[in-house]
């Protein structure tokens, strides 16, 4: 498997923070649901703090991520798609990049205006983005909530579209993105 | 010219009646402008609480650290960590149970001068478990009264202010450092 980002597939580092972001996400709703629908206590704050931690893993990996993807152009999208689903495969893709940051930087300012000091793993702590703030927090909370949901929809859609892709397209959008998928076809279409 | 006098006479004269007393002198913490803070450790991160309502008599004096005494009690309803849920969790059964316990309460046994200031010897008394906690403080006169800033630690759970699952140190740390810097006034 290739470092680089061939005009096929995506390449190894591409792919290695693909998959770590999105089990990290899969784990934090699950981590969420849970510590929400506990009462305040050592076993909610322990969640809590696991939730946070694995966020401000995300956020640094989402900073790797950005990067990358600037200097690094993903192969192309199959030549089969009309100009629609392409407009909406770049809009989700974005949107995925957009919530990528905004995800963790709510959850750190909910932190910060609630004053409970984020930690990662117990090794360091991150500074307050703000000060105590009651207002603040609950709209943050509010937002956090909220992006969570289109995060989870945007997921959904994500893996929809790669399954379609995969069994009713029959391309290797899908494959292209697997360690192990061998690449059925060449239809990709060559980036100028 | 004759304030100065007129005030190192009364200081004299007030050392005088002390030491033919045999008591140190009195004053009392400025509530206003006196400060008592804990430091906790909640899943690596610190958080800071202040206790608003306390009372502390202090008798002390430099040279005469066998009659010296402090006596401090701390109405814990009034923590504050500034957030609610936690203030709550607090005065909980299983943390303070102020309940059953409203008050802490520190009495000191001896003092001793150290290399950089003074160290009492001292029991707290919370959540109705009395055990020692030695203090390390600074007292510099002014001519209003005095100043006193220390810190302490102690264990959290020697006091059983952790019932439950606030037993496990995985999440809050058994160890809780204690700053207080007291204006004193002197006693009227």
């Amino acid at each position: 498997m290739p470092n680089q980002d061939s005009p096929g597939r995506y390449g190894a580092v591409a792919q290695a923070l693909h998959w770590l972001i999105a089990t990290l996400i899969a784990t934090q709703f699950v981590l969420a649901i849970w510590a929400d629908g506990l009462p305040i206590g050592a076993h909610k704050l322990a969640l809590l703090a696991r939730h946070k931690s694995f966020g401000m893993t995300v956020l640094m990996l989402a900073v790797l991520r950005l990067v990358w993807r600037l200097t690094h152009p993903p192969p192309g999208l199959p030549t089969g798609m009309t100009s629609v689903e392409r407009v909406l495969a770049g809009t989700t893709h974005a949107a995925f990049y957009v919530l990528l940051f905004a995800m963790p930087l709510t959850g750190w300012l909910m932190s910060s205006a609630k004053s409970y000091s984020v930690s990662w793993f117990g090794l360091f702590t991150w500074p307050n983005l703000i000060g105590k703030n009651e207002a603040a927090f609950d709209l943050l909370r509010t937002t956090h909530h909220l992006l969570g949901d289109a995060l989870f929809a945007l997921a959904v859609l994500h893996i929809l579209a790669a399954l379609k892709h995969h069994f009713w397209n029959r391309d290797d959008v899908l494959a292209r993105m697997l360690p192990f998928a061998k690449l059925e076809t060449t239809k990709s279409e060559k980036r100028p | 010219m004759t304030k100065p006098i007129a005030a190192s006479t009364a200081l004299l004269a007030s050392a005088f009646l002390s030491v033919a007393a045999g008591a140190a002198p009195g004053y009392s913490a400025d509530p206003q402008q006196s400060r008592l803070e804990f430091v906790g450790m909640q899943a690596g991160a610190e958080f800071k609480g202040t206790f608003h309502k306390f009372t502390a008599a202090i008798e002390f004096a430099p040279g005469d650290l066998a009659s010296s005494r402090f006596d401090v009690q701390i109405d814990l309803n009034s923590v504050d960590t500034m957030d609610k849920d936690r203030d709550t969790a607090i005065r909980g059964g299983d943390i303070f149970d102020v309940a059953h316990h409203p008050t802490a309460h520190y009495v000191t046994r001896s003092f001793t001068k150290t290399a950089t200031g003074y160290a009492a010897a001292g029991a707290l008394t919370l959540r109705g478990v009395t055990k020692d906690v030695p203090i390390d403080f600074h007292f510099t006169e002014s001519p209003a009264g005095a100043k006193l800033d220390g810190t302490a630690k102690l264990k959290r759970l020697d006091f059983g202010a952790g019932q439950g699952d606030w037993k496990s140190t995985d999440q809050v740390a058994d160890s809780v450092k204690i700053n207080f810097s007291l204006v004193l006034k002197p006693k009227t």
